[in-house]
């Protein structure tokens, strides 16, 4: 009879411990217990506390109850009934908020067909120093409640004030008055622990001096107040970079020089990217892949600069070589990665010209005459041409001038292979009999930029 | 009257043959890659690699050949060959190759290599076979010129001191490119050499009255 009593005062015990409360901070959790306190907070701020809610026995728990009865809280209820497999924990949030100073409590409740759990949560609500933010940072009441310095430049100064005042009718102790975060100090203000009498104010400064480009966080801390403190930093803006080329006006096929400076120190030091991109005149291409920085062949090169100096190097050299191509257009250089003082941004103009020649040769085959032509065409408009043959003496020969339109075979080839207007062709002429007589020829080619004559003697 | 017909007829005839970009040559990239390179001079574009670990590369007008460690490869075909880098000589559709590392001559045709009789004592700079014969550019010929790579060329002799890229034609005269550390010159093709100069490689146009330095793009990684 006495072993009965025994086991039936335990069970009650064992099947308590299935469903348990824990108090989440961070990642620790810990019990709950009887009693939640949850401290000390400024009238009008909100506390949350995450609670977890875990299955520590081996059978399937039917949660049929999550609540936070009492004045001022909540709990971001789940649909119940909800399942808890063994093991396995479901968190939720409390949260607390009045505006008049009391003493809070509410009765925290978990129910399930295994066991219930309950605990009492309690919150001290007492006024809280009034802080009023000053332009250029703005304030908000969250939660959590948080201050922004907005956008800073990187190594300059951005100063925050604010006043901080009792609006009770009590002195307010103010034992904690901190700050934390690494770019963030307290610069001017009074020393915790002080007293603020009831009605008075007393003012003081945040610096925010962020060292380098990035988001910056840390915290407020007053008596029962934090407040989240966040700022952004940005590079200084480099002087606008001056991008020059070396003399000579700009064509196609040229490998030319392209250098960069900045006209006054740098106020730090700086690296990006120096980009080019081309766009041609034509629409039969939608592009050159001939220009290119000639370093890498690609359209893109690092650049970095000292703090102090003016020289801009480019992949760790005082220039950097590009290609102009065979397309008429616009090549543009733009900077990225930094912020600059201006657009640096420079296009050079790639005027359409006529019809050019890196090698031209005729020759005679047996039953043929071969003219080849190696140029380019950076109109992408040639294919009429007219040839006319000239025999030992100089005269023309009968017909005179022989027309060949290959617009359209041009157009096909441009089209087809999109790799600048660079060209070879070979115009054979049929003929029989002795052709040893026939001594040159004259072309005229034409694209959209004019015509070109050249006179070929046949080898 | 009969040139007349006959260029009549001509002037309904005429075709052209089809428009290429333009061929320059082939050339082993800093990572050993063939490539072909295409365009005009001043503008140059690098074709996709072709085959991987060639160590010595080579053009005239109708032949490019390119040498792996163990074959010499070309547009028709391949051949075993001794080990090791090339110096190629051409004359027209064949070629005369000296393999370095064996001190050995050949003869290359139609993906054929006939070895030669031949033996020298210097380390062979260039080879060029030319119409009155074959020329070969030994170091020692040239010890008190240049410790530097050597081009025999039909138009005279490329060749390269530690700051200085120097075009000599058979007329004496010489023409000056600021160019340093030039550490290997070959034929590109019929009217460009390849220099590889550290991590670069220029290109040098030939054609008389032509003549200039140019860069290849993507020679540095």
């Amino acid at each position: 009879m006495k072993w009965i009593v025994i086991l039936a005062l335990l069970l009650p015990i064992a099947a308590r411990a299935q469903i348990a409360l824990y108090v989440i901070n961070g990642s620790i959790a810990t019990p709950a217990g009887a009693a939640l306190d949850l401290g000390r907070i400024a009238a009008g701020d909100t506390v949350n506390t995450r609670l977890r809610i875990k299955n520590n026995g081996t059978s399937l728990a039917n949660i049929s109850r999550v609540s936070a009865d009492g004045i001022g809280f909540t709990i971001d209820r789940l649909s119940v009934p909800f399942p808890i497999a063994p093991g396995s924990a479901q968190d939720v949030l409390l949260s607390f908020r009045a505006t008049t100073p009391a003493v809070y409590n509410a009765n925290v409740q978990v129910n399930s067909q295994i066991n219930n759990v309950t605990a009492i949560a309690v919150v001290t609500v007492v006024n809280g120093p009034s802080l009023t933010v000053f332009p250029v940072c703005t304030g908000s009441d969250g939660p959590p409640p948080a201050i922004d310095f907005g956008r800073a430049q990187a190594g300059q100064l951005r100063l925050c004030n604010f006043y901080l005042q009792n609006t009770s009718a009590q002195p307010m102790p103010i034992a904690t008055f901190q700050v934390t975060g690494s770019a963030f100090r307290i610069s001017s203000g009074p020393k915790a622990p002080f007293i603020i009498a009831p009605g008075e104010t007393t003012a003081f400064v945040i610096d925010f001096t962020p060292g380098a480009a990035g988001l910056y966080s840390g915290s407020l801390a007053i008596e029962t107040r934090t407040f989240v403190l966040s700022g952004t930093a940005f590079d200084s803006p480099l002087p606008k970079p001056l991008l020059e080329f070396d003399s000579g006006p700009v064509q196609s096929a040229q490998q030319r020089r392209l250098t960069m400076r900045l006209p006054s120190a740098a106020p730090a030091a700086a690296s990006g990217f120096l980009n080019l991109a081309f766009t041609p005149d034509t629409t039969l291409v939608t592009d050159d892949p001939a220009v290119v920085f000639l370093a890498t062949g690609t359209r893109t090169l690092p650049f970095s600069v000292t703090q102090g100096g003016t020289q801009i190097l480019i992949s760790g050299q005082t220039s950097a070589m590009f290609q102009t191509g065979t397309s008429s257009g616009r090549i543009r250089f733009t900077l990225t990665g930094i912020s600059t003082d201006g657009d640096p941004t420079t296009t050079l103009t790639i005027p359409p010209a006529l019809l050019s020649f890196d090698t031209t040769t005729a020759t005679r085959r047996t039953g043929n005459l071969d003219i080849q032509m190696i140029g380019f065409d950076n109109t992408y408009a040639a294919g009429a041409m007219v040839f006319t043959f000239f025999d030992t003496s100089g005269q023309a020969l009968q017909p005179g001038a022989i027309l060949a339109d290959f617009t359209q075979a041009f157009r096909a080839f441009f089209s087809k292979t999109q790799a600048g207007s660079a060209f070879q062709v070979r115009v054979s002429f049929p003929v029989t009999g002795d052709t040893s007589g026939i001594a040159g020829v004259d072309m005229k080619l034409s694209n959209s930029a004019g015509t070109t004559t050249t006179h070929l003697t046949f080898k | 009257m009969k040139r007349a017909l006959l260029l009549l007829i001509a002037s309904c005839a005429w075709s052209q043959s089809g428009i290429d970009v333009p061929a320059i040559g082939m050339i082993v990239d800093p990572s050993g890659s063939l490539r072909a390179v295409q365009g005009v001079a001043g503008n140059f574009l690098l074709g996709a690699p072709l085959a991987a670990g060639v160590l010595s590369a080579a053009c005239s007008e109708q032949l490019c050949l390119a040498k792996t460690d163990s074959k010499i490869l070309s547009a028709t075909g391949q051949v075993d060959a001794p080990p090791g880098p090339a110096e190629f000589g051409f004359d027209r559709d064949t070629a005369v190759i000296f393999f370095p590392a064996s001190q050995t001559f050949a003869r290359w045709h139609d993906d054929t290599l006939e070895l030669l009789d031949w033996a020298v004592d210097d380390a062979v700079l260039s080879i060029r076979v030319g119409d009155h014969g074959i020329e070969i550019a030994l170091r020692r010929d040239w010890a008190g010129v240049t410790n530097g790579p050597v081009l025999l060329l039909k138009e005279g002799v490329l060749f390269a001191t530690a700051d200085e890229l120097l075009l000599r034609h058979r007329d004496g005269s010489v023409l000056t490119f600021e160019l340093t550390d030039a550490e290997s010159i070959t034929s590109l093709g019929p009217h460009y050499a390849a220099i590889r100069a550290l991590d670069r490689t220029f290109v040098l146009r030939l054609e008389p009255e032509h003549e200039q330095l140019f860069l290849l793009p993507g020679s540095t990684p």
